[in-house]
C-alpha cells in the first residue's frame, strides 16, 4: 500500500499521542514520523503499523548525517531503506547538517560550514541515498547559531545548488529560517526568493523559544511553544512563493495534549486554503521582484 | 581553513570536551564563538541525558536526580551514542555505573539498571514467531531432541546479587519502596509479552535451561545443563513454562 500524496496539514506524531490517535482517528491531515524512532520492533512499530492505515504518512530521517566528510552509516542507510519499503511513505526528508563523525553520533543537526568541498560532499551523499532508497529525497534547511569562517556560499544558496546538482527537493521549514536569519543575521524574505520554487515539496512550522546568550538575545529551534506570530506572517510569504505545500507542525518538547497541536494546524490549514496563486509568485513585500530574479540578486 | 573532516573532529572535542580549535573557525558576530558552540554542546548533552533518563527511570529516583544527571554528562562524553537510535544508546551505561567511583557505595545501583536495559531492549527487539506447544508437537516424530531452538529475540537472562526485582518494583506506582537488600541474590527473566514487558525470577534449573539456549541449539543442550545441576529436575515443567512463556523461537 503506497501512502497517497500528501496535501494539506499533517502533525508529527508523539509516543504521547498515539493511544488517543488510535481510539479517537482525529482529523489530521498526514502524519510525519521521526525515522530512527521505529527501526526496532515492538508495540510503537506496530502502533504505526495501524495509524498508517488512517492516514498519509511523511518518514523525516533525523540521523544519516548528510553532511559527515567520509562515507555515509551503510547500516543506518539499510535501516531506513527497510523503513522506507515497509511504510511506503509519501515524502522522504533529511536535513542539511551532520551528527556524526569518527564513530559519535552527537545527537544534533550540527552546522556545516557552506563551501564547495561541502557541497560536493552532502551531493555524493544525497546521490547515494537517493540511489538506495529509488526515490527524491527532501533536504530540510537547519536552525543555524554559528556561522564559520569558511563559509563561501549562503545557505539559501547552497540548498539551491545542491537541489540543482542531485535533483533532490527541498524542505522548507520557515521556523528555521526565522530563527537563523535572526541569530546569523540574514533577511527571511531573501532567503526564500533564493530557493528554487519547483524544488520546495514540503513545509515545516514550529515554536522557537527566546534564550539569553551573554546579555544576546538568541532563538532556539525547541519545537515547544506555538508557531511564533513572525513565523506565520513568513509561512503566509512562503505559501505564495511555493503554493500550497504540505505544512507540517512540528511540536517535539513540552507536547501539549493532541487537541493544541491539531489546533495548530487547523491554522495552517486555514492561509493553505487562502492560497489561489502557484509557484513562483511575487513576494509580497518585494512587489518589484520576481522570486527568479531575486535568487540572483542573493549575496553572502 | 581545515578540512570538513578536521572541522567535525575539532567540533566534536568542542562539544564533549573543551578543546578550542574549533572556536577559532567560528564568526563572532556579537556573540564569542565558544558561547555559539555552547549552544549545540549543551542541546547535544542534555537530549543524550534525557535519552539516559528515559531508558533508566528507575536507577534515577534511586539516586538524586542531580547526580544521576552528573554521571551521565560524565558518561556521555566518554563513550557518546555509536548511532542514530537513541533507544540503543546506554548499553554500556550499567557497566559505567559499576565503575564509576561517586557511586561505589551504592554496589546494586548497576545491576538495577541492568534490569532496566534488558527492559529497554525487550521492548525494541525485532517481532519474531515464538516457538508454541502446537507447532513442535506437529514436528516429525525422533527430530524433537534434535530440533535446534533458541530464545525470542526480546528475552534477556539477568543474575545479580542483589535483589533487584524488588528493588524495581518498589519504584513503581503504589509500592511503598521498602526493600531487604539482606533478601539475597535473584536470576530472572526479561521478555516482551505482547505488547508489554515482563520479567521473572527463575529457579536455578529453569535458569540454566532457558541460558544453554541462548546461544541457540537443540533442545538436547538445555537438558544437559539442567541435569548438570539438578538431576531430579521436572524437565517436562521448564519445558512447558518457557513455551506458555512464548521466550523460545525455532531456528
Amino acid at each position: 500500500m503506497t501512502s497517497q500524496p500528501l496535501s494539506g496539514a499533517g502533525i508529527g506524531l508523539r509516543s504521547l499521542h498515539v493511544d488517543e490517535m488510535l481510539a479517537t482517528t482525529p482529523a489530521a491531515g498526514w502524519l510525519e514520523i521521526h525515522a530512527e524512532n521505529y527501526m526496532g520492533g515492538g508495540p510503537a512499530v506496530r502502533a504505526l503499523e495501524r495509524l498508517r492505515q488512517d492516514y498519509p504518512l511523511s518518514v523525516h530521517g533525523v540521523g544519516l548525517s548528510l553532511g559527515t566528510a567520509g562515507d555515509l552509516d551503510s547500516r543506518h542507510l539499510e535501516r531506513l531503506a527497510g523503513l522506507v519499503e515497509r511504510l511506503a511513505p509519501a515524502l522522504v526528508s533529511e536535513h542539511l547538517s551532520w551528527s556524526t563523525t569518527g564513530g559519535a553520533y552527537l545527537n544534533h543537526l550540527l552546522p556545516l560550514p557552506y563551501t564547495d568541498e561541502t557541497l560536493d560532499v552532502v551531493s555524493e551523499h544525497v546521490d547515494r541515498v537517493q540511489a538506495r532508497l529509488g526515490r527524491q529525497l527532501l533536504v530540510e534547511n537547519p536552525s543555524g547559531y554559528l556561522r564559520f569562517r569558511g563559509d563561501t556560499i549562503p545557505e539559501a544558496d547552497f540548498l539551491a545548488a545542491l537541489a540543482r546538482r542531485t535533483g533532490c527537493g527541498l524542505l522548507c521549514d520557515v521556523n528555521n529560517i526565522h530563527v537563523t536569519c535572526t541569530n546569523l543575521g540574514g533577511d527571511p524574505d531573501r532567503y526564500l526568493a533564493a530557493l528554487p520554487a519547483d524544488t520546495v515539496g514540503e513545509i515545516h512550522l514550529a515554536g522557537h523559544a527566546v534564550n539569553d546568550a551573554d546579555g544576546r538575545a538568541i532563538l532556539i529551534d525547541d519545537h515547544g511553544s506555538p508557531v511564533a506570530p513572525a513565523v506565520w506572517a513568513l509561512y503566509e510569504r512562503a505559501l505564495a512563493r511555493f503554493g500550497a505545500q504540505p505544512t507540517l507542525i512540528e511540536w517535539d518538547t513540552d507536547v501539549p495534549p493532541l487537541a493544541v497541536l491539531l489546533d495548530e494546524a487547523a491554522n495552517a490549514k486555514r492561509r493553505l486554503a487562502g492560497i489561489t496563486e502557484g509557484k513562483g509568485g511575487t513576494l509580497p513585500g518585494c512587489p518589484h521582484m520576481e522570486g527568479g530574479s531575486l535568487r540572483d540578486a542573493v549575496v553572502a | 581553513m581545515p578540512s570538513l573532516r578536521e572541522l567535525q573532529h575539532d567540533v566534536r572535542a568542542a562539544l564533549l570536551g573543551d578543546d578550542a580549535c574549533a572556536a577559532r573557525e567560528v564568526v563572532a558576530d556579537g556573540l564569542a564563538p565558544e558561547a555559539r558552540l555552547a549552544v549545540y554542546g549543551h542541546h547535544v548533552l542534555t537530549s543524550l541525558t534525557t535519552a539516559l533518563e528515559t531508558t533508566f527511570p528507575v536507577a534515577v529516583r534511586l539516586v538524586d536526580p542531580r547526580f544521576f544527571r552528573f554521571a551521565c554528562d560524565r558518561y556521555v562524553r566518554a563513550e557518546p551514542p555509536a548511532g542514530p537510535c537513541l533507544f540503543e544508546y546506554g548499553a554500556t551505561f550499567p557497566d559505567f555505573l559499576a565503575a564509576f567511583e561517586p557511586c561505589r557505595h551504592l554496589p546494586w545501583l548497576p545491576d538495577v539498571a541492568r534490569l532496566e536495559w534488558a527492559m529497554n531492549a525487550a521492548l525494541h527487539a525485532p517481532d519474531a514467531e515464538p516457538l508454541t506447544a502446537e507447532a513442535l508437537r506437529a514436528r516429525p516424530s525422533g527430530t524433537l531432541e534434535t530440533a535446534s531452538l533458541a530464545l525470542h529475540p526480546s528475552v534477556t537472562l539477568l543474575e545479580s546479587a542483589w535483589p533487584v526485582d524488588a528493588v524495581w518494583r518498589a519504584q513503581q506506582g503504589e509500592a511503598d519502596g521498602v526493600v531487604n537488600l539482606d533478601d539475597g541474590g535473584v536470576r530472572l527473566c526479561v521478555w516482551r509479552q505482547g505488547d508489554d514487558v515482563v520479567f521473572r525470577a527463575l529457579t536455578p534449573a529453569a535458569f540454566a535451561f532457558r541460558r544453554a539456549l541462548a546461544p541457540g541449539g537443540p533442545l538436547a543442550a538445555g537438558i544437559e545443563a539442567v541435569l548438570a545441576i539438578e538431576p531430579a529436575a521436572d524437565l517436562a515443567v521448564l519445558v512447558r513454562e518457557a513455551l506458555d512463556e512464548a521466550v523460545l523461537q525455532c531456528r
